[in-house]
């Protein structure tokens, strides 16, 4: 009996027993030490979750504004997030542009990067120069060879061919 | 609908209007699950900015207020389960107020005189207090169906779990709380 009385105050709340489910209870919990502990705990959680139930809280005058508020701070926020994104997209795709931009002006324009295309434009880029090493190599003489004699040794028999 | 169609393509006093005539529903209902006014009050903030981003998918199938309800349910619920806390209660923790009461109580419940007296603040704190002592779900479906009357099928509604889901937990709910409670008078007791 003592089981049947448990899943009564189990299955349904107390407010929803029916009068001869009460009259049950009341007679078993008569004799029944347990079981009425258990009924009268049934009962205060009943009352508890009324007087609960009974607490109910209103917005203030204020709570709209304040969820506006919230919502256009949320928008804005989004916003910049998302010109923010684009900006990125654009500055990483100006950047690949200046860098191409760069590289060709270098292709085109650097002397040292351009297509070799003669033995005179050789010469012309080269810093050391054939009379550079010799005028150079007559000085190490100590002036024992002026530079008329290297100038003819090289061009005297160019200018006597032309003659 | 229109209201919500009007708010979805950015109509702010649509919004407002939508606010004006359900935020007392959200609070009324999320002061089901929380004791403290500042949490209802950021369950409700939350429960109404995530409406106003979920506007689009609002049917019109359905009412508002239930689309609402159900958005405040999964708010309040993912709110209590980040918290995680469910204290046992003991009779340590009860203060002088929630004793007289308990006491007056049960000696109601012992000649059947169940007493409907005025609000009692220690035994809503006193009921805060058992009811933290259950999950989330259990507390919500228990407040609910006992503490308020509601059939299986409104929150069912309210909740969209199964029926069964439903059944099952009050039932394990009610269990819970009377095995809390009664332990809690027997250590009165001997206390």
């Amino acid at each position: 009996m003592s089981d049947h009385i448990i899943s009564l105050i189990e299955n349904a709340s107390l407010a929803s027993l029916s009068p001869s489910d009460l009259t049950a209870i009341r007679r078993h919990t008569d004799d029944c030490v347990d079981c009425r502990r258990a009924f009268e705990a049934a009962q205060i959680s009943m009352l508890l979750l009324r007087e609960r139930a009974a607490e109910i809280f209103e917005p203030s005058p204020f709570f709209h504004t304040k969820v506006l508020a919230m919502l256009r701070e949320r928008q804005t926020a989004a916003g910049q997030w998302a010109w923010s994104r684009v900006w990125r997209a654009a500055g990483a795709l100006a950047s690949s542009m200046v860098l191409t931009v760069a590289a060709l002006a270098a292709l085109t324009f650097i002397p040292g990067s351009q297509a070799i295309s003669g033995p005179q434009e050789l010469t012309s880029l080269n810093s050391y120069s054939a009379e550079e090493v010799l005028l150079d190599q007559g000085e190490a003489l100590n002036g024992q060879v002026s530079e008329a004699q290297i100038l003819t040794t090289l061009y005297g028999a160019e200018d006597e061919a032309a003659k | 609908m229109d209201l919500a169609r009007l708010a979805r393509e950015g109509d702010e006093s649509a919004f407002e209007e939508i606010m004006r005539r359900y935020s007392r529903r959200v609070f009324h209902y999320a002061s089901k699950f929380f004791r403290q006014r500042s949490l209802v009050e950021e369950a409700a903030q939350e429960v109404f900015l995530k409406a106003f981003t979920e506007l689009g998918s609002f049917e019109g199938r359905g009412s508002m207020e239930g689309w609402l309800t159900r958005i405040t349910t999964n708010t309040c619920l993912n709110m209590l389960r980040s918290s995680r806390r469910r204290p046992e209660l003991t009779v340590s923790d009860l203060t002088d107020d929630e004793t007289t009461w308990l006491d007056n109580n049960l000696a109601a419940a012992a000649t059947e005189r169940h007493q409907s007296t005025e609000r009692s603040s220690a035994a809503a704190d006193l009921a805060g207090r058992v009811l933290q002592t259950l999950t989330p779900d259990d507390r919500l479906v228990l407040t609910l169906i006992d503490g308020e009357d509601a059939s299986v099928d409104e929150v069912v509604k309210m909740t969209g779990w199964s029926k069964s889901k439903v059944k099952v937990r009050a039932f394990r709910a009610r269990r819970r709380m009377r095995e809390s409670v009664e332990k809690l008078l027997q250590r009165k007791d001997k206390g």
